[in-house]
């Protein structure tokens, strides 16, 4: 390290960004030899032989691990990488691990190479935030893979371990206001020398956990899969030569590059930006705090960054390692899936210029460790929102790759205690359950899960009630309202109450308590659910079980409500105490009132949704019976909704021209459209209302009738509890000035700027 | 006395009869889908012909009739079953629909569950709606925390059902595993409100931890029971009327046969029995071989089945898949990968490489070859390329093939690729074959055990062509076609030689170091509740019980050994457990493991209560092993490992069984299958028939994994 002054990327005091070139110790040979004479069925033979390699390497994590909810959520990763850290193979795990263990094995590439040095039989460990994982818990063990005296490649994994130390139990430290507070981060280090486990280094790891022999247990099966897939590889390496096994390795990363590349032509060039707000930055705090995402597509490259985004603040930061990988984790599971995991090629294509400083960019000593609930989601959330607004304007089959943004935080709750004697952490991960975007041609999945943990799974009621001393009252599927509404509705999440259980008490560390709703829907649709945890002290929850009912409505039990902060304190929940907390339905996709009536109907019979609740959010209006639509009286209801919304706005300065009678519209999504010339689009326009609204190099919404209005005002669903800063958001309608129909929506904050989120290029 | 086994399958029903001289012959009829009892009368009837005996008299000389049914898999997968409704604890009801988050990806293959796109829910089992949630909870100890009021149940009940219109309910409670008193209290109510309902109780059907699993498996029991007790008793019915003096016995997915009425009660057990069927005929067979170990190998026109037979007795898994419900049940572990004769091969523009599957061509239109309309190359193309396949051999001549039109297809690909047309076809054989010993590497070294160790049992149409390259690829050296001609049977001769089996299982947690009492008081309960459900199920005479521990370290909630118990139990049984799962622990991961680990657990006990089938063991063919017959033919081949075309021997059935030995290359066409020898290897008839292909191994293909160099 050099005495200057100046903040470098360096993994130390800034998230670790690797040069083009890898400063390795010329005492270190890699091998870097690749032969051009692979027939295509070999090539075949060992891409399966490696795909398969590093499936095998998951489920040997799988069987071997002894942290239950790590291994339900997939809340691991196994990856194959080049000798110099290029990424060959990702499983069908965590998916924002994508680049972890390559920012990891490059920074120890650099750093380590020299001193202590890498040698075969070795594997280093690392949890630190600013060389590579997420978040603390994430901690990353790497396995070079030798072949002779030169450095082959590398096997490595990452797994979220129970608990690494710090202020809060389970190392999710919301309440840490720096990264002297935060869990230990422990820089690559030797775990594994020569093949024997370095007992002391070992123990520093250990020493820093409420629960050393869990993550004892975790860390040698992390270590022991390693070997198995290192194993795998030298016998490939013995069978084919290294030489031809590299030359695959190398020729899948370039394949992946060159698929990607093929995609990003259907895309024009552009820019596409996106929004999202926190709430509270640590303990107490009430502040709303920005994290914006802008992509632009250039030729065949993208460029990220992050420039809007507030300066790093409280707990509620990631470093560079968690951007990167919560935007690949977005990009490659909506553009690149059928790669199966060998994305390490598209990464080549996409450059990263982030403002350091800031929430989703911070420096060194930020605290980061509660990323894996907030932070990360939030970045997923933004860049799958981003990347929706950048395929709706691509070719008609990249439309429809476009996922939308996630859940916004992983609903979850960590609470802790005593059970016969010994100390226990629940991490309930029930948000598994959580539904999936609308996307641009149906529903979300309900109960999709998060498209980020393709494999993942809750656990069963009984599992958990097994596991931890709770009893859960009930655990069911969020009704159909206002929250995920859209010309197509999000996917349902859940709703859970649950009680102590033989057991006087227990502390809550981690829950996630919104006052406003954080995201909207792409193109009007609605915003889902505003995830709430409530817990009520002192409730009758115990007489009414002894007097045969088991409580299925947390509002009608007596008790006083806790006055939940967005980042609060360890709350204590005494034996009558009763907690719920909501796993939020996706977002909607285009505006609810242009929901086919028939659609509306199907989910009214399902018994999901009422006739009530139709109306006000569809504007659908069912016959006398109720067996059918009432077609006349749906196109009123609607008419009048409409006429209201334009009567409500504020209309565009300027006058708005419409498009001719039969100019061709090439729609882009929901309401907004563009009209072309040559071939290239040249105007946005409203698709129904064919209202002009400027240039595609402008803001459309500055041509849009423009409402905006308190959230808490969308709809019931939507109320702040009081003193929160829900009360404070904004609801930002942009709506087509002819129909009135949503074109576009915001969340913000009173008098934030009017996002330009999709600009396209002028081709010359 | 005969002992016959019927298995219906989705085109043929196959009829096998042994005598009891371990003679067998074999029938093979059409299924006819609109009336299952027919289609089997008829394959009966043509069966009977075989040993010159009508109907009547063939069934009245039979001691054992045993038969598999796909009714209950179609039924699920078509969605052609009851009305069920669910009833399960108030707050839980949604638990069937939320599927633990998981049910979009459920059981799809590993190349789906990376897309996000086109991934769904699976349709619904259930009535739309019909789900009664009723006041009632126990606690992980079987404490009741809020009673059931019978006469409120009561009333709620009879309305459901009403209003629904129910055919089948489900009753699965939270905790009923540990205690059943509610649960048992509602199947009671529902008898009395209801009577003509199929009742399926999930402490009956499957007993486990777990409310989801649970309720998929009691549903499906609810949904597929009553068609299934319909079949199954007309089919009893027609039977007896014929002459069948024996109860109708019916194949479960564990490999086991039960009486009717019992099969009917938990007709869940009756669903994927199919492939169970070929996995137990395999495993009766290895115990005539003498054949400790087996990887049992199905490749079809569409997929590769494969299941392991471990100190002769099928491996077992705990948990299956269909259509994206994952239930549990003990069940014989087979597994399945898309690759077989109709798997489509590539090119994959991205990286210049040949890919093969997981897309199929299937039967419709099938490989090029068949020339039915397709036009990619599938696995059968490039056999017939190469001459593995003769064209006008193929199905003993009643199915002639167009090899142009392999030829054709192939060579397209074969232009993409740059390769040569022989070349290509072998690379098509060859990562296909990669594919399949991939599976079966996965699934013998997951359970600790080298692959080499093995000898690998081939069958289904696309099996025996394929098994010296798919064998030698995981380094095993014999390969066995099972009752050779009678390859395509085996499923049904499975069916016929089933052992009578029941399973109990049960969830106990038992700490080591295992020196109470709880231990033994637990294995008696369980040997014991097996013996009961035999006498449940009917089954007279002495079963012989066994029990097995699933085991694990505590809180290790994806990790399962199982762990037998050492008979009889005594007062060193906690000990001898504890060192046997120490022992299989090590093997299977490595001494690191199990030094630092906490404490080992049994957390689920399994009983086995089995009356074996005593069907004979099969006898030889006549006219094996002279080692004079001579080919009835030659034909130019192209082999893969060789790279070249050499001059191959042709033996039909009777010339190859008047040889008895014959050395590679060669190929030996049989009726439903062709046997493809290596050059160098050798194919020989033992003394009981079996038919064996001696490899000549090369390397050492595949490894077990050792975990101990880090420790």
């Amino acid at each position: 390290m050099t005495a200057t002054t100046e903040i470098v990327w360096d993994g130390v005091q800034r998230g670790y960004i690797p040069g083009e070139r890898l400063d390795i110790s010329p005492n270190l040979a890699l091998h870097e030899r690749v032969t051009d004479t692979v027939d295509p069925v070999t090539f075949e033979v060992i891409r399966y032989s490696l795909l398969n390699t590093n499936l095998e390497h998951g489920r040997t994590l799988q069987r071997l691990c002894v942290s239950p909810i790590t291994m339900l959520t997939r809340d691991f990763q196994p990856s194959i990488t080049l000798q110099n850290g290029d990424l060959v193979f990702l499983g069908p795990y965590l998916q924002y691990f994508s680049n972890c263990q390559s920012l990891t094995i490059k920074w120890i590439l650099e750093n380590r190479s020299e001193n202590p040095g890498i040698e075969p039989g070795d594997m280093f460990l690392s949890n630190d935030p600013y060389v590579g994982s997420p978040h603390q818990p994430d901690a990353v063990v790497a396995a070079p893979v030798f072949v002779g005296d030169e450095l082959f490649c590398w096997v490595a994994n990452v797994l979220n371990h129970a608990d690494v130390g710090g202020c809060d139990v389970g190392s999710f430290c919301t309440r840490a206001e720096d990264m002297f507070t935060d869990p230990p981060a422990l820089p690559p280090i030797r775990i594994v020398s020569r093949g024997r486990v370095q007992a002391d280094v070992e123990q520093l790891f250990l020493r820093q956990s409420r629960l050393p022999n869990n993550v004892h247990m975790d860390l040698r099966a992390a270590i022991s899969a390693n070997s198995v897939a290192a194993e795998r590889i030298t016998a490939l390496i013995d069978r084919y030569g290294a030489d031809v096994v590299k030359t695959v390795m190398t020729r899948v990363l370039d394949a992946g590059e060159q698929t990607f590349v093929e995609r990003l032509r259907q895309v024009p060039d552009g820019e596409w930006s996106h929004r999202i707000f926190a709430e509270g930055k640590g303990l107490g705090d009430d502040g709303v705090y920005a994290y914006q995402l802008t992509v632009r597509k250039e030729g065949d490259r993208l460029f990220v960054d992050n420039a809007g985004t507030d300066p790093q603040a409280g707990s509620i930061n990631v470093a560079y390692s968690g951007l990167l990988g919560a935007f690949m984790c977005a990009l490659t599971a909506s553009m690149t899936a059928d790669l199966g995991g060998a994305y390490g090629g598209v990464s080549r294509r996409v450059t990263f210029d982030p403002v350091p400083g800031t929430l989703s960019c911070a420096d060194f000593p930020a605290a980061v460790s509660p990323a894996g609930a907030y932070t990360m989601e939030t970045l997923i959330s933004l860049s799958g929102a981003v990347i929706a607004k950048m395929l709706s304007c691509a070719s008609p089959e990249l439309q429809r790759l476009a996922i939308g943004p996630a859940n916004p935080a992983f609903y979850a709750t960590i609470t802790g205690g005593v059970q016969d004697g010994r100390p226990f952490i629940a991490p309930n991960v029930d948000n598994m359950i959580g539904g999936l975007s609308a996307t641009p041609h149906s529903d979300g999945v309900d109960f999709g899960g998060h498209f980020w943990i393709p494999e993942g799974i809750a656990g069963n009621v009984e599992e958990l009630e097994l596991l931890w001393p709770m009893l859960f009252l009930y655990r069911r599927a969020m009704p159909v309202r206002a929250d995920g509404a859209g010309r197509y509705r999000g996917g349902r999440g859940f709703v859970e109450a649950t009680i102590p259980w033989s057991v006087p008490g227990l502390a809550a560390a981690l829950y996630i308590d919104e006052s406003f709703p954080r995201l909207v829907g792409p193109f009007g649709g609605n915003p889902g659910t505003v995830g709430r945890f409530r817990l009520k002290h002192g409730s009758d929850v115990l007489d009414r079980l002894g007097r045969g009912e088991v409580p299925q409505d947390f509002d009608a039990l007596t008790g006083e409500l806790e006055p939940v902060q967005a980042k609060g304190p360890m709350l204590m929940v005494g034996a009558a105490d009763v907690w719920e907390w909501t796993g939020a339905n996706g977002v909607g996709y285009g505006d609810p009132l242009t929901r086919d009536p028939a659609a509306v109907l199907r989910t009214m019979r399902a018994g999901g949704l009422d006739p009530a609740t139709a109306r006000r959010v569809h504007g659908v209006v069912l016959t006398s019976d109720g067996d059918a639509v009432d077609e006349s009286a749906t196109e009123a209801v609607r008419t009048a909704a409409l006429a209201e919304r334009l009567e409500a706005a504020t209309a565009p300065s300027r006058e708005v021209p419409t498009v001719a009678p039969g100019t061709p519209i090439r729609p882009i999504g929901g309401e907004l459209g563009v009209v072309e010339r040559d071939g290239l689009p040249t105007l946005f326009v409203s698709v129904t209302g064919r209202a002009v609204l400027g240039p595609v190099t402008g803001n459309f919404k500055e041509h849009c009738a423009v409402l905006e209005r308190p959230t808490s005002e969308i709809g019931p669903e939507y109320v702040s509890p009081a003193g929160r800063a829900g009360e404070r958001m904004r609801y930002r309608e942009f709506l087509c000035p002819v129909t009135g129909l949503r074109i576009d929506s915001e969340i913000v904050r009173p008098g934030d700027d009017m996002l330009h989120g999709v600009r396209l290029a002028v081709t010359p | 006395m005969y002992y016959i086994g019927v298995d219906i399958g989705g085109t043929f029903t196959d009829c096998v009869l042994v005598d009891s001289g371990g003679r067998h012959v074999t029938a093979k009829a059409l299924s006819t889908r609109t009336d299952p009892v027919e289609g089997v009368r008829v394959a009966l009837t043509r069966l009977g012909e075989q040993i010159c005996s009508d109907l009547p008299t063939m069934l009245a000389s039979t001691s054992r009739f045993s038969h598999g049914t796909t009714i209950g898999t179609n039924a699920v997968l078509e969605r052609r079953g009851a009305r069920v409704g669910l009833i399960t604890t108030a707050g839980h009801g949604d638990a069937l629909a939320m599927m633990r988050g998981r049910g979009r990806v459920a059981g799809r293959p590993i190349e789906e569950v990376f897309q996000v796109h086109g991934t769904s829910l699976p349709a619904p089992l259930i009535v739309p709606g019909a789900i009664l949630e009723l006041h009632e909870r126990v606690d992980r100890t079987g404490t009741v925390v809020v009673a059931l009021d019978p006469e409120r149940a009561r009333e709620e009940i009879r309305g459901f059902v009403r209003r629904h219109q129910l055919d089948a309910v489900a009753v699965t409670l939270l905790w009923s595993f540990v205690n059943p008193v509610h649960e048992r209290l509602i199947a009671d109510l529902l008898t009395d409100v209801a009577p003509e309902t199929y009742v399926s109780q999930s402490v009956d059907v499957s007993p486990r931890l777990g409310e989801f699993e649970r309720m998929v498996a009691t549903v499906i029991n609810g949904y597929v029971g009553p068609a299934c007790g319909r079949y199954l008793g007309d089919l009893a019915d027609s039977l007896h009327r014929d002459g069948l003096e024996t109860p109708l016995l019916v194949m479960q997915s564990n490999g086991g046969v039960l009486p009717a009425a019992a099969a009917a009660a938990t007709s869940l057990g009756t669903i994927d029995s199919g492939p169970a069927g070929g996995l137990t005929g395999v495993a009766s067979l290895a115990r005539a071989y003498g054949h400790e170990r087996v990887v049992a190998t199905d490749m079809g026109g569409t997929s590769f089945d494969i299941g392991l037979v471990l100190d002769g007795q099928p491996v077992m898994a705990e948990e299956n898949t269909v259509d994206q419900y994952t239930y549990r049940l003990p069940r014989l572990d087979v597994r399945s990968v898309a690759c077989g004769g109709g798997t489509i091969a590539r090119h994959d523009p991205a990286t210049g490489a040949i890919r093969v599957g997981p897309e199929s061509a299937g039967s419709e239109p099938g490989p090029a070859c068949y020339g039915r309309g397709g036009t990619e190359p599938t696995v059968t193309d490039a056999d017939v390329v190469l001459g593995l396949i003769r064209p006008k051999a193929f199905l003993d001549g009643r199915m002639p093939l167009d090899a142009e039109a392999a030829r054709t297809a192939v060579r397209a690909l074969a232009t993409r690729l740059d390769l040569s047309l022989e070349e290509t076809a072998a690379g098509i054989v060859h990562v296909n074959n990669m594919r399949a010993a991939t599976l079966i590497r996965q699934q013998t070294i997951e359970r600790g055990q080298d692959p080499r160790d093995f000898v690998l049992y081939a069958y289904g149409g696309a099996g025996p062509v394929h098994a010296f390259g798919f064998a030698a690829e995981i380094g095993v050296q014999d390969v066995i076609v099972p009752l050779g001609n009678g390859a395509s049977t085996l499923s049904a001769y499975g069916i016929a030689s089933g052992d009578v089996v029941r399973y109990v299982e049960f969830e106990r947690s038992i700490l080591a170091p295992f020196d109470g009492d709880a231990l033994l008081v637990a294995v008696r309960e369980a040997a014991e509740a097996a013996r009961a459900a035999m006498v449940d199920a009917g089954i007279d005479g002495r079963a012989e019980v066994s029990v097995v521990a699933l085991m694990r370290f505590q809180e290790q909630l994806v990790n399962s050994l199982e762990i037998p118990l050492p008979p009889p139990v005594g007062p060193d049984t906690g000990r001898e457990l504890l060192e046997r799962f120490n022992a299989e622990y090590q093997r299977r991961y490595g001494a690191g493991g199990t030094g630092l680990f906490g404490v080992a657990e049994v957390y689920a006990l399994r009983a086995r209560a089995a009356l074996a089938s005593s069907v004979p063991p099969v006898a030889g063919t006549s006219g094996s092993g002279r080692g004079n017959g001579t080919a009835a033919d030659t034909t130019e081949v192209y082999w893969p490992a060789q790279r070249r075309w050499l001059t191959t021997q042709v033996f039909d059935g009777p010339a190859f069984a008047e040889a008895g030995q014959v050395r590679g290359p060669a190929l030996v066409e049989l009726a439903h299958t062709t046997i493809a020898v290596p050059p160098q290897a050798t194919l020989s008839t033992g003394a009981r028939g079996e038919i064996t292909l001696r490899l000549v191994t090369t390397a050492a293909a595949s490894t077990v994994p050792i975990l101990e160099g880090t420790r």
